[in-house]
């Protein structure tokens, strides 16, 4: 077990070095350019709507920014390595599929953490630097933006498991959409009369609901997010990512690499 | 070989702004109709946005500031037709988003060239807000104070602010002043006290300035209405009228300027005795 999980470390470890020095950390630097311009230009442009923007920018770029990361790095994880045949040497060694496909969500996981920690702090230097309070509400929605990234590299790699990584990423820029529009499907009846109930209802179900992890308006708006609500927003991404994660294990543990 | 094509590529460089310069000047009448192309109703361009609607609602917000500024300052006709739909569509994204209410309520309503003068579709919008944000009592005493100096409804005013004393956080003089609009029915006074609340409560920007321009018109409307009273009392005394403002100042009943706040003379007609705002002034307004 101790010996299993130090080497599911050693290829997240790995994984990290790796999507850093494939420059995913450069999109921080253009963050700090946006924020820095916003903190600057936004107070007369917005007639003093600065603090809501700064807010809504911070969230909405660690938002979009891991979203792509998770996708476009998420992808490339397993079938780059198949592609590219260094999966095959690794194999040989004493690493299981299940170490080597665990260790590398684990690894673009710890990426986007770092991601993520670094905008936050970006956006709290934004907020003093402008003569506004550090609000500490704001962590209500970092949280569940970082819980909807985990769930996105999680299909990334299940799709990128069953197809090439073009197609993969497709698919899971497809699924993220339709996560995010879940209330539409939901109430697809008002929009396509036709539509059984019943179909509405499985997909409402299956695809992610990425709406979920979407608290940024409360919290600019300083409304409380309640813990209970964080904490079952938690059990919906540990519970869907174990699933998704389970699916692509399964999936590359049956592919044939002769 | 090279080289012409390099002189012929040089040549061509002050091709680009020149045929864009003509481009323009042909889409010149156009160009407001093509904008309104890119506006789709609210609900539309939410849906673009799934999950990143406030930060679509702030850009619009920002493109509403930046063309009623831009209108304001360059378009010769001002009419301001994208303010209203630029409202809806901000709103329509982030319907808490107070300011967009209370702005293009404003702008709405002053009369051209200040706003749109279209008074009714701004008190729209405010009663849009009150239904969006049903807790803020200053959209509900903006609603209130609207209805009173542009529709001039001093019973409906007075409703509305009996509706926002209600509301949590509400300023205690909001009763006294609904009350004072029904016994009175409104006045000059009644106006001093909404736009001075408007502007203690706006933050330093273009609301604020708004504010404080309307108080100069009250003020010089009030100099103007007391000058004709004084006009006529000295048509009482004297037994005829003043030729001129200047006579006050040497009969000594009025030591103050016979100019309005913003330096220009006031208008005096002779056959009627009345003192008013110069019309060519920035401090007219259609009574």
């Amino acid at each position: 077990m101790g010996d299993s999980l130090s080497r599911l470390a050693a290829v997240a470890a790995n994984t990290f070095r790796e999507t850093v020095r494939e420059r995913v950390l450069y999109n921080l630097v253009f963050f700090a350019i946006i924020m820095t311009l916003a903190g600057l230009l936004l107070g007369p442009l917005s007639i003093r709507q600065d603090e809501k923007v700064l807010k809504d920018i911070g969230l909405a770029a660690m938002d979009l920014f891991g979203t792509l990361i998770a996708i476009f790095i998420g992808v490339g994880l397993v079938s780059k390595e198949i592609e590219r045949r260094s999966l095959y040497p690794l194999l040989v060694k004493p690493l299981s599929r299940g170490e080597f496909f665990l260790g590398k969500f684990t690894g673009l996981a710890f990426t986007l953490l770092v991601n993520v920690a670094v905008m936050t702090v970006g956006l709290y230097a934004t907020l003093l630097a402008t003569g506004r309070s550090a609000d500490p509400l704001l962590l209500a929605a970092v949280y569940p933006i970082l819980l909807g990234l985990l769930l996105v590299v999680a299909l990334a790699m299940l799709f990128s498991t069953l197809t090439s990584s073009t197609l993969a990423a497709v698919f899971t820029v497809g699924v993220v959409i339709a996560g995010r529009f879940s209330d539409v499907v939901r109430n697809m009846q008002e929009v396509m009369p036709g539509t059984p109930r019943w179909l509405s209802g499985i997909l409402y179900a299956v695809i992610p609901n990425f709406r979920n992890f979407d608290f940024k308006d409360r919290v600019t708006y300083g409304d409380p997010v309640p813990p209970e609500v964080l904490a079952w927003v938690t059990v919906y991404a540990a519970a869907y990512i174990a699933v998704v994660l389970g699916l692509g294990l399964a999936s590359f543990r049956s592919r044939d690499f002769q | 070989m090279t080289r012409s094509l390099a002189v012929l590529l040089l040549l061509l460089v002050p091709v680009v702004p020149w045929s864009q310069r003509r481009i323009d000047e042909h889409a010149g009448a156009y160009r407001a109709q093509e904008e309104v192309l890119y506006l789709w109703s609210g609900e539309q361009v939410r849906r673009l946005f799934p999950g990143f609607e406030a930060l679509a609602a702030d850009v619009y917000w920002l493109r509403t500031v930046q063309y009623f500024g831009g209108e304001r300052l360059f378009s010769g006709n001002r009419r301001f037709e994208l303010l209203r739909p630029l409202i809806e569509i901000t709103t329509a994204l982030d319907p808490r988003l107070e300011i967009a209410y209370r702005y293009g309520a404003v702008f709405l309503c002053e009369p051209p060239p200040s706003g749109a003068g279209r008074p009714r579709e701004g008190i729209e919008v405010l009663e849009e807000g009150t239904r969006n944000v049903p807790g803020s009592w200053r959209l509900r005493q903006d609603l209130g104070f609207f209805r009173f100096l542009y529709l001039h409804d001093a019973r409906g005013a007075a409703a509305e602010l009996e509706k926002a004393a209600t509301l949590p956080g509400a300023a205690f003089w909001l009763r006294t002043l609904a009350a004072d609009l029904l016994a009175k029915g409104g006045d000059l006074e009644a106006s001093r006290r909404m736009w001075q609340q408007m502007y203690d409560q706006a933050e330093e920007g273009i609301l604020r300035t708004h504010a404080e321009e309307q108080l100069s018109i009250l003020d010089s409307r009030e100099a103007a209405e007391r000058l004709t009273v004084l006009v006529a009392d000295v048509e009482q005394r004297r037994g005829r009228r003043p030729e001129q403002l200047e006579e006050l100042r040497r009969l000594g009943v009025w030591l103050g300027s016979l100019e309005d706040r913003a330096g220009v003379p006031f208008s005096y007609d002779v056959s009627t005795g009345k003192v008013s705002v110069a019309r060519d002034s920035p401090m007219w307004r259609p009574q």
